[in-house]
């Protein structure tokens, strides 16, 4: 007890000795790499967060400080440097952003505005609530729509037992919703996934795409892009 | 021991700014304390002196909670201001909010764009970001007419030179009273051409 107390002391004095002139470091957690990952093991704030209820117009104030990249309608950017999140299952955001302020997702962008010294966990299940309120804004990046029965193959023998056959995912199993997703994300999405750059990966997903060339990835994110869920998607 | 302890207490009430109450008090009282003590840099209405000196805010129109904080922070030295350290010294903290009501309150009156060259680029960056780095647009939080929320404060029609030299405090640590490190973050990846073209733009909104 006294033991992780002072570990705790110390990690929060690095925290505020780092205040000056030093951006907050993100931590590194062990993930795929390691030989006893476990994709969907939860930490004890993610195991919080998954019990909590997120508050919507809590949420969005509390979203002020995502809005500067994601957007005010949680769109992202169509070149997928951020990705968009509107609509998204509350158990996907949590999950995602659990693994982010933890370490598991490696985002040296993102942990700054999103790390346990600027947002709380109340916060998070507001704003996971908050997004996951917002209707899919349906202008997302497509792809170059020169190879769809290709992507459409491949998604219906890969990907739609976990992502559903309209990109609707998994709330209960932390399957994300792919539908409304901008190309360009889904693409570098799926090579750090193959490439064990996503650190959080699910190892199922790793196997799915490891023999993916870069003409299936792109065939595949392509058909996605396009597979134009009205809506809301089905949770 | 004890200190350390303080210490989280304080980082974890950083983390729950949205509780607080509204801020409540006399602006007329404000506005007496205004006319004796802060009018010389500040103006009596908070729109600043001329020529601006970016040591001097305006703070016409701001958010009382973002007034009230600075007060408060000088006082604790948590904002490093030496100048600001002596005029807190005798503030009470009624005194304190009834000087955030006060200049709350007054009309923010159009500033002077001196470099209208570097408006363009500043309104792409304030809307914008920088994705490639990582900077977040500052309309994320300080809204898009910069008219700010509770939370983050109103930035229109700020002096630039003042605007200029807090992001390049908030870059070097110097000030480091910002809200989650938020500031300092993202101030460390702007270049110094983006700071100035962002603070001739803010300067520039009504």
């Amino acid at each position: 007890m006294r033991t992780t107390f002072l570990a705790s002391l110390s990690l929060t004095l690095v925290m505020l000795s780092s205040a000056h002139a030093a951006p907050p470091k993100q931590p590194r957690a062990p993930g795929i790499e390691s030989p006893d990952y476990v994709w969907e093991a939860q930490s004890a704030e993610e195991a919080q967060l998954l019990k909590m209820k997120g508050d919507v117009a809590r949420g969005k104030i509390a979203y002020q400080v995502c809005q500067g990249c994601h957007k005010p309608d949680a769109s992202g950017l169509p070149d997928g440097t951020y990705p968009q999140l509107a609509g998204q299952h509350t158990t996907v955001l949590i999950k995602q952003m659990s693994d982010v302020r933890e370490g598991r997702r490696d985002n040296p962008k993102m942990f700054p505005f999103a790390g346990k010294h600027v947002v709380d966990t109340q916060e998070v299940a507001d704003i996971a609530a908050y997004i996951s309120s917002l209707p899919l804004p349906g202008n997302n990046d497509k792809g170059p729509g020169s190879d769809l029965p290709r992507g459409k193959t491949l998604y219906e023998k890969d990907c739609a037992t976990c992502h559903g056959d309209r990109g609707e995912g998994n709330a209960s199993k932390f399957y994300p919703v792919t539908n409304g997703q901008h190309y360009r994300y889904m693409v570098r999405q799926i090579v750090a996934i193959r490439d064990g750059a996503r650190r959080n990966a699910n190892p199922k997903m790793v196997r799915v795409v490891k023999n993916y060339s870069a003409s299936d990835i792109g065939a595949v994110a392509d058909y996605i892009s396009r597979i134009g869920l009205q809506g809301k998607a089905a949770k | 021991m004890n200190r350390p302890v303080l210490a989280i207490l304080a980082l974890s009430s950083t983390c729950s700014a949205f509780a607080a109450p509204p801020v409540a008090g006399d602006a007329k009282k404000g506005a007496a304390i205004a006319s004796q003590v802060c009018f010389a840099c500040h103006g009596a209405d908070g729109n600043g002196i001329t020529p601006p000196n970016p040591e001097y805010p305006k703070l016409a129109a701001k958010q009382p909670e973002y007034l009230l904080k600075q007060l408060k922070d000088f006082k604790t030295g948590k904002r490093k201001n030496d100048i600001m350290a002596g005029m807190v010294a005798n503030l009470s903290p009624d005194d304190m909010t009834n000087l955030a009501l006060h200049f709350s309150a007054q009309k923010n009156k159009p500033n002077v764009v001196k470099n209208p060259e570097l408006l363009d680029f500043g309104k792409k960056f304030y809307a914008e970001g920088n994705p490639d780095l990582g900077v977040p647009a500052c309309a994320g939080c300080h809204q898009p007419d910069a008219g700010g929320t509770s939370t983050y404060p109103h930035l229109a029609g700020q002096h630039a030179s003042y605007v200029h030299l807090q992001l390049k405090r908030f870059a070097s640590g110097e000030r480091d009273n910002d809200r989650g490190l938020v500031m300092q973050s993202l101030a460390l990846r702007m270049t110094e051409q983006e700071m100035k073209a962002v603070s001739e733009y803010i300067t520039s909104l009504k």
